[in-house]
């Protein structure tokens, strides 16, 4: 039989482990610009956030009847209404970085964020 | 399998999907899929130590399927299959490691299991690997939550064992 004390230890290692990569990850999380719609595994849009004067709305229509509205905004991107059970993909609120996806299960919807194409001069030479 | 044994299957199987409905009922505190309690895990947990294995696999697919069925999320049962699975198979070796004080470990393990089996069904359904960002999360709360439930367990079989039969 192992010990509990020997669980517990195994279980906090685990969890500073854990803990330390989302950390990480969090400080990982670089501003981009280029917005990608996927549904079912497809992207169906991308949009550049640059290139967003006035926020605007899409409503995306998901396999099961359901529905996502998301609001394209100067910069960022949100899920600002939709009619699944869990209503995740409301709460997430906007974003602006990359590795924070907006996540939509029950529609199979994911939103992420990715940095333009790395342009040969960086804004300080241009 | 006697007609006593089939009530109390049944009738874990209706507390099960009591608890299920009402924890579907609270928002998410986190907006993270796959972050939640997981209450109706205790009632998996107790028949895992106090029924035979194929016993608590019947109590619960039906669990997993009833709720569904009940909390309007049929487009979310696969994830919940793939989780439950996962959790009912590493459970079911863990339960021959541990001693009766240390029911919570299997639960905590089994809670892991769980958001891994439905980390890799989301990832296979949306074709995504990027959601692999959310592990980190999903395994945090996958212990604190899995301790929990565990430990309500633990502590349910220990008194109920008073009772005497069940």
């Amino acid at each position: 039989m192992v010990r509990t004390s020997t669980w517990i230890r195994l279980f906090l290692v685990l969890l500073c482990c854990f803990g330390a990569a989302a950390f990480l990850l969090a400080q990982q999380q670089t501003e981009g610009c280029i917005a990608r719609i996927e549904q079912n595994g497809r992207v169906i849009r991308t949009v550049d956030l640059r290139g967003v004067t006035a926020p605007y709305e899409l409503v995306l229509e998901a396999e099961d009847g359901g529905y996502n509205t998301v609001q394209v905004s100067p910069g960022s991107i949100a899920v600002i209404a939709a009619d699944c059970p869990d209503g995740i993909c409301v709460a997430h609120g906007a974003i602006s970085k990359s590795g924070d996806p907006i996540v939509c299960l029950p529609h199979r919807l994911i939103i992420t964020i990715e940095a333009a194409e790395k342009d040969a001069v960086d804004s300080v030479s241009q | 399998m006697t007609t006593k044994k089939l009530t109390y299957m049944a009738l874990l199987t209706a507390v099960a999907l009591i608890i299920f409905v009402i924890e579907a009922q609270i928002p998410s505190p986190i907006p993270v899929p796959g972050v939640k309690l997981g209450l109706a895990n205790i009632i998996t947990v107790f028949a895992m130590f106090r029924l035979k294995p194929k016993e608590t696999f019947l109590i619960l697919v039906c669990r997993i399927l009833l709720g569904a069925v009940f909390a309007g999320q049929m487009m979310t049962l696969l994830y919940s299959f793939c989780g439950g699975m996962c959790c009912f198979f590493l459970m079911l070796l863990m339960r021959r490691i541990v001693t009766e004080e240390q029911i919570w470990v299997c639960s905590v393990a089994g809670a892991m299991a769980h958001n891994l089996g439905q980390l890799a069904a989301a990832m296979a359904v949306v074709k995504t690997f990027g959601l692999i960002v959310y592990l980190p999360v999903l395994m945090v709360s996958g212990m604190l939550a899995g301790a929990f439930t565990g430990f309500c367990a633990q502590y349910l079989l220990k008194h109920l064992k008073k009772l005497g039969t069940y």
